[in-house]
């Protein structure tokens, strides 16, 4: 962060600190503690075992940094699974808060290798339903027929 | 084979990674993409990261978006290590080069990727902010910027407020359609390093905000049927051309 505008302009998130080990000025950053984390998986089990079987971005930072994790899947399979590679299981379930079954949970974005388009009509009506302040009705008409 | 803007810059990135380097792209970027992929192409050996958690994915599984989060960059990978990774990685001074980008940069190569015009509370135009560039910039021993434009209202006199800026003791290099700017480690100021063999020194000094002292600079070579024929190969959809448009 050295060399940035930003330390001084946000003290509330930035701060320069004397190393305890040398002395040596270094910028500390503020731990971001989020009310919830929701993230998709391709994988859990009905405890919240999490298998990310593609790219996993930050997700499993997300979990552990966030006080609640609610996890939507592809599908929930059996903790058998979890058992078979456990190294697999990119969130254990003492993490999760609850786990949502939903095939196409990342629709209209991208869950790899079960899709891998992004369907931009409806990422483009998404943008729109943001900027419109129509979040809920748009989600509705992606739920619809589904619940 | 005929070349344009696009191809002389992916070019000029190729050029710049050296064998056993470490290097990292961001989000958004097809123009390091393809151009690292080419390198792949050319027999270069060094170390692809970037945010889709692969590492030296299969290079020939050509891109269909400009997008570089997709199965492309992924796919035929030797292991996973995320950007929280990447970026402990990079702090502890082992990435060698980060192509990033920029908003606006001035001739210190202080870097806007937070906001233009307005205030910072209340901006004209709201940037991506500088989760990769900020973290990146003091740390990479060589930050290579990529910006496919070359204007005055990219390259100004004075940038505002710096969401990052370089490390006066690291080498620090701006790729643009028209040259190399350089900074070389120890100084504080760019300096034209190269210009493309399609430009003049008088058509860089025109389109930049800043003063170029520079008399006499060398021009690039032009790219070769070799490695013109590497990007190709791995971009067949010439995504490549997508910023450019």
């Amino acid at each position: 962060m050295w060399g940035s505008d930003l330390v001084a302009k946000r003290p509330e998130f930035f701060q320069v600190v004397k190393s305890p080990f040398d002395g040596t000025e270094v910028v500390c950053v503020k731990a971001l503690v989020p009310d919830y984390a929701i993230i998709h998986v391709q994988e859990a089990d009905i405890y919240g075992n999490c298998r990310i079987l593609g790219p996993s971005y930050q997700d499993a930072l997300m979990a552990r940094a966030a006080k609640k994790t609610i996890v939507t899947t592809e599908r929930i399979v059996g903790t058998y699974r979890m058992k078979e590679e456990p190294k697999l299981t990119a969130v254990p379930h003492f993490l999760v808060e609850a786990v949502v079954e939903l095939p196409g949970g990342a629709k209209p974005g991208i869950c790899y290798p079960e899709y891998q388009a992004v369907e931009w009509p409806k990422h483009k009506a998404y943008q729109k339903a943001v900027k419109e302040g129509q979040v809920p009705q748009y989600a509705d008409s992606m739920l619809e027929g589904r619940l | 084979m005929e070349y344009g803007k696009p191809e002389m810059m992916a070019v000029a990135i190729m050029r710049a990674i050296s064998d056993g380097d470490i290097v990292f792209h961001g989000l958004a970027s097809s123009t390091p993409m393809v151009a690292m992929k080419a390198a792949k192409a050319m027999g270069k050996t060094f170390t692809y990261l970037t945010l889709s958690d692969g590492v030296d994915h299969d290079y020939l599984k050509p891109p269909t978006v400009a997008s570089t989060l997709t199965a492309n960059t992924y796919e035929g990978s030797v292991a996973t290590f995320g950007l929280d990774e990447i970026f402990d990685l990079y702090s502890s001074g082992k990435g060698d080069i980060a192509f990033l980008s920029c908003l606006q940069m001035d001739k210190s190569g202080r870097i806007a990727m937070s906001y233009l015009g307005g205030t910072y509370d209340n901006p004209k135009l709201r940037g991506p902010g500088g989760a990769g560039s900020a973290t990146l910039t003091p740390v990479t021993k060589k930050t290579i910027i990529w910006k496919p434009q070359h204007d005055k209202r990219t390259f100004v006199e004075h940038v505002e407020f710096a969401t990052t800026s370089p490390d006066v003791n690291k080498e620090f290099t701006v790729i643009t359609t028209l040259c190399i700017f350089k900074k070389p480690a120890g100084e504080k100021y760019l300096k034209v390093h190269t210009i493309f063999p399609y430009t003049t020194l008088e058509e860089v000094k025109e389109n930049t905000g800043w003063q170029i002292d520079e008399t006499n600079v060398p021009v690039m070579d032009p790219p070769t049927e070799e490695e013109l024929r590497a990007l190709k190969l791995v971009d067949p959809n010439n995504i490549l051309g997508f910023e450019f448009k």
